[in-house]
């Protein structure tokens, strides 16, 4: 099977915006094997049927992190997805340059967006001046504290995670899943003392507009899974500093509805989250809602068994977040 | 076939109609919802990012309580079953396991693990099976071309979920193609509603779920549908806000995924709960073409 050939049909986007009003797909078809990785194939689309396809590629190997774009709609590396599975689910492929990003020229983004973001969340460990490094000496961790980074070293910042973000897309000022990992690795940092100030600064906006919707976990092609350590974040802010934006106060609020009653409360939760400004906000909304399910306004039962939920939240929080 | 049936907090509520519409599909298909009045919220996800340790320990009390009437757990909400499932996956690691077994014990609750998690959307295409369902099909779709909408939680983490796919699931479309509708190709069909943002971020919630709305739309949808009631309340009860923020009119149908097959299998419109949707189901009931007579 895996030296079959397949006649693979690709709809390659092609744009330069200096000479073309619109963007265009040229379509290519090749008789390839069925493990071709796509960059191969745009390789030699390029060298034997169309110079001037311009695209952007180095080590072939899913190492540097160069050729992420998208391949039928998933932000992938173009050297290590194979063309055989994408022609059996889609019947072609679809090339792509990445979402989010300005196009330069066909499948080259302009990638200073992602680049921007990352220097954002100061990149480097911060030390404490009064104890600074002494020269010539290495500044080591056990192989214990190595493992709290979980997967978080192995990104080569191929972008393909800030590629598949819907909330980059819908928030450009949304840090995006690839800064907010590195975020993750400088606060669990041992030897790093800027941890609370990490903390603090990202909050405003930075963590609470991440969806989970793990499309970035799905497109790393090194398994960083970035949406889960931004729930780490998320939980470590809380801690830090309570429950005082709105991101914050709608998971708090939510954890304390279930402290109640077992169920979600939805109205209480509205009123946790957003404030009596909020509400007023959503009171028009709330009126066209309810005239079809007056169920919004009602407070749900409490479970049988809410003993057992309130020892359980005994046992294993304190509450202490509360916003003060 | 007996199943724990785990409604989740919306089907209580304001997503009724959910409700009422997978008792009428289960009632059909010989599937007997057992109920647990025992059972606490999932947590949404947003316990989990308050409290990773007392998400998996509520979740590990609602997976207990399954376990002991020895039941397989069904769930109708994506979110439900990404919650439950990921507390069956953290149990994996020791340390949160001592964590949560320490305030389990105390109560006399045990949880070793066997309960599986599972969404109608999977009960009906991998245990009914499509077949089944084909030929109960009384009122067949025909004509009407409808964009399932997941919903995040129930494909992803995909290794973590044990879903079909993260990206490029299928059952859906089948399901939709069994009951005689016409499947629409979308990319925003795995995409995010936005609501966990909703009172959160509400612009770029309402932006978020409006292009998908758009997107379904532009590849011809007459309808969406989801197993998700999450993303029903974005894309449903808040489509004038999704329309406000892409800043033209939507008027785009959506259905529960349940509501979709008790269609086909003849049950009524006031049976499904219809009328509860905030964005009118007649545009969409009125494409489907009748049976021609044999």
């Amino acid at each position: 099977m895996a030296g079959e050939t397949v006649s693979a049909t690709f709809d390659v986007y092609r744009f330069d915006p200096a000479r073309d009003a619109q963007p265009r797909y040229d379509h290519y078809t090749l008789d390839l094997p069925r493990h071709t990785p796509v960059l191969s194939a745009l390789l030699k689309i390029r060298g034997e049927i169309d110079p001037s396809l311009t695209l952007r590629y180095s080590c072939r190997s899913a190492i540097c992190g160069s050729c992420a774009m998208q391949v039928n709609s998933k932000s992938r590396l173009a050297c290590e997805t194979q063309i055989g599975p994408e022609i059996e689910r889609h019947g072609r492929i679809v090339v792509e340059p990445m979402r989010n990003q300005p196009v330069l020229r066909d499948l080259v983004v302009d990638q200073a967006p992602f680049w921007r973001q990352y220097s954002k969340i100061a990149p480097h460990l911060i030390l404490d001046p009064r104890r600074p490094m002494p020269e010539g000496k290495e500044n080591p961790m056990t192989p214990e504290q190595v493992e709290g980074f979980g997967e978080t070293p192995r990104c080569i910042a191929c972008a393909a995670c800030y590629s598949a973000c819907p909330a980059v897309e819908a928030d450009p000022t949304f840090p995006g899943p690839m800064a907010l990992a590195k975020l993750f690795r400088f606060v669990v940092d041992p030897r790093d003392t800027a941890r609370e100030a990490r903390l603090l600064a990202i909050q405003p906006g930075g963590l609470w507009t991440c969806l989970r919707c793990h499309l970035c976990t799905e497109a790393c092609p090194k398994d960083v899974r970035p949406s889960e350590r931004i729930r780490d974040l998320k939980e470590m802010a809380i801690q830090l500093q309570g429950a005082n934006e709105p991101g914050s106060r709608h998971a708090f609020g939510f954890k304390e509805n279930i402290r109640e009653r077992g169920l979600l409360q939805e109205s209480k939760l509205v009123r946790q989250t957003s404030g009596i400004a909020g509400m007023v906000s959503q009171l028009g909304q709330g009126v066209r809602i309810y005239r079809k399910k007056p169920e919004i306004l009602g407070r749900p039962h409490r479970i049988e068994g809410q003993d057992e939920v309130e020892k359980i939240y005994a046992a294993l929080d304190d509450g202490s977040e509360a916003p003060k | 076939m007996r199943v724990a049936y785990y409604p989740g907090c919306v089907a209580q509520e304001s997503g009724k109609e959910l409700d009422m519409a997978t008792r009428w599909v289960c009632r059909a298909l010989g599937i007997e919802l057992v109920e647990f009045p025992t059972f606490s919220c999932c947590g949404s996800g947003f316990v989990d990012e308050a409290n990773e340790v007392l998400n998996v320990a509520l979740n590990a009390r609602n997976l207990a309580i399954a376990e002991r009437a020895g039941l397989d757990l069904l769930t109708v909400c994506s979110t439900c079953q990404g919650m439950l499932s990921l507390a069956n996956v953290r149990l994996g690691d020791p340390k949160v396991k001592a964590r949560v077994d320490g305030a389990l014990k105390p109560l006399g609750i045990e949880y070793r693990g066997t309960t599986k998690v599972k969404h109608l959307l999977r009960v009906l295409v991998e245990d009914v099976g499509l077949a089944t369902i084909r030929a109960k099909v009384v009122r067949p779709l025909d004509g009407l071309h409808v964009g399932a909408f997941y919903g995040c939680h129930l494909l992803r983490p995909a290794d973590e979920m044990g879903s079909e796919s993260g990206e490029e699931p299928r059952s859906f479309e089948e399901l939709l193609a069994a009951v005689g509708a016409t499947p629409v190709d979308y990319r925003g069909r795995v995409m995010c509603c936005g609501f966990p943002i909703q009172f959160v971020k509400p612009e770029v919630a309402s932006s978020i779920a409006g292009r998908q709305i758009d997107d379904a739309r532009s590849h011809g949808a007459d309808a969406m549908a989801t197993p998700c009631p999450l993303c029903h309340i974005s894309l449903d009860a808040y489509q004038n806000r999704a329309a406000a923020a892409v800043g033209h009119p939507l008027s785009m149908p959506v259905f529960h995924l349940p509501q979709v097959v008790g269609l086909a299998l003849g049950a009524s419109p006031e049976e499904l709960g219809l009328a509860r949707h905030l964005v009118p189901t007649g545009p969409a009931l009125a494409k489907i073409r009748p049976p021609a007579r044999a």
